[in-house]
């Protein structure tokens, strides 16, 4: 499940620590009971605390990863001397806690941002909601975005630069209610695993260079299909 | 003017009759009214080692002047934020009074005790957050008619029970924390609890993971013609 493999991220980066730690711990065997209770107090801090210093990690990753030509990342995001909850005053971004610096949503509408898909908000591990509408991204939307967005709930990242295709697995983001895809570049098929996705209620592609039948979800209306290459199917006229 | 040995007597007893129902009344408030008697009957059942509550002041006609409640233009108290403030003791059923609430931000206090079901009267509440508390009980049904509700967060309590699926009818709640408590029973998938992942539901080790319904055919199967006349799409 996508929790798992989210979660396996932190496992392996543990058991690398704990190898280092095993080599010094053989050299002095007194320590060893410690050192064996504070790993094992790690590993299982992976499933207690879910996400502090790693959403910090995450939203100065994808800082540093895109251009942010009108500044608007520069001036509000601060990492210098961090608190607990400062980064739920950062703008677009909303917290699950007011004084836990945990991330629920972020809302990167409309700033002018360009470069690819940051794939660093996979540290964003408690991530629900993502918009990253009407910016300049580009490049292909990753194909393990299922491992990145595990609990994604809205995914708007429509009026972009996006191209290639819709990645199959994100049929794995079970949690899908509303998935904004409108105005990019992106061509192929819309993968039919997307009828997997039972809460989805919103699914829009229009303006797309997106061809072929189109996935079983009687809940999409034709419109949301509008102004690709040859789409066919479903509220649509059916393929020939 | 002189008093009989009587009468004073008789002035004794009544006044100590008085007492001790104004005594009784301020603890167990039988009828209790305005904001400031409801707010006063909590801070009489808290115990307050910080001294957070001493600008709490009975005398006054409203609490707007008061730390940690806010009031709105016409007086109302809509706000009261007291989180992180070390308080121990219950909440009491007179907070379901305060018609005007808007937020009741008690987290990460040693409240103990149920949640009292009259919270449910609170119809304009936004924010209910008594997250990091020693709450137990049940979750009430009532809260199901906070129909504005947009954040409850009841984490980190030992709240048993099941989850009331008159939750699920709140249109407007955004974020929903019920992890780490003792919950126990299935876990919601319509209404409102469509947006919701298993991070809001994590560490209630008796709580039943949500299902999936089985998925339907990957296209839409394309009607076959007939044989009789032209086959329509």
């Amino acid at each position: 499940m996508c929790l798992i493999r989210a979660c396996s991220q932190e496992y392996i980066s543990r058991f690398s620590l704990v190898g280092s730690w095993l080599k010094m711990v053989l050299m002095s065997g007194r320590t060893f009971c410690a050192h064996v209770i504070i790993n094992f107090l790690l590993l299982l801090s992976c499933n207690i605390i879910y996400g502090t210093e790693t959403d910090i990690f995450c939203l100065k990753s994808i800082k540093d990863s895109l251009e942010d030509p009108y500044g608007y990342l520069k001036s509000s995001w601060d990492f210098n001397n961090i608190t607990q909850g400062s980064i739920c005053r950062f703008t677009g971004v909303e917290c699950w806690h007011p004084d836990e610096n945990r991330v629920l949503n972020l809302n990167l509408s409309n700033v002018g941002l360009k470069g690819q898909f940051p794939r660093a908000i996979q540290n964003c591990t408690s991530l629900t909601g993502l918009d990253f509408s009407i910016n300049k991204l580009s490049g292909k939307i990753p194909a393990d975005i299922d491992v990145l967005l595990p609990f994604v709930v809205t995914l708007d990242l429509s009026y972009n630069m996006f191209s290639g295709e819709i990645p199959k697995s994100i049929a794995n983001c079970s949690y899908l209610n509303s998935l904004k895809l409108d105005r990019n570049a992106l061509s192929g098929r819309i993968p039919g695993e997307l009828s997997f996705l039972t809460r989805l209620r919103t699914f829009t592609v229009t303006n797309n260079l997106l061809r072929g039948p189109v996935p079983n979800l009687p809940q999409v209306p034709a419109e949301s299909y509008a102004n690709n290459s040859d789409l066919c199917g479903g509220p649509l006229p059916p393929c020939s | 003017m002189r008093w009989k040995k009587t009468e004073l007597a008789d002035m004794q007893m009544g006044s100590f009759f008085l007492l001790a129902i104004l005594a009784f009344g301020l603890v167990l408030n039988v009828s209790a009214n305005t904001e400031v008697e409801v707010l006063y009957a909590w801070k009489a059942n808290l115990i307050d080692p910080n001294n957070v509550l001493q600008s709490w002041d009975a005398t006054l006609a409203n609490p707007c002047t008061w730390l940690h409640v806010t009031c709105n233009g016409d007086n109302n108290l809509v706000r009261i934020d007291l989180g992180k403030a070390n308080l121990s003791g219950p909440l009491i059923p007179q907070l379901g009074q305060l018609s005007n609430l808007m937020y009741l931000e008690l987290y990460d206090n040693n409240i103990s005790g149920a949640i009292p079901i009259e919270l449910g009267n609170l119809i304009k509440l936004v924010s209910l957050d008594l997250f990091s508390n020693r709450l137990s009980g049940h979750i009430p049904d009532s809260l199901g008619n906070l129909q504005r509700l947009r954040f409850l967060r009841l984490n980190n309590n030992s709240l048993s029970g099941s989850i009331p699926r008159s939750l699920t009818t709140i249109a407007t709640l955004q974020v929903l924390d019920l992890s780490s408590n003792h919950l126990t029973g299935d876990i919601p998938i319509n209404g409102s609890f469509a947006f919701f992942t298993p991070m809001s539901f994590r560490n209630n080790p008796g709580l039943k993971p949500q299902k999936f319904p089985p998925p339907p055919p990957m296209f839409q199967i394309a009607p076959t013609p007939s044989a009789k006349g032209p086959s329509s799409s």
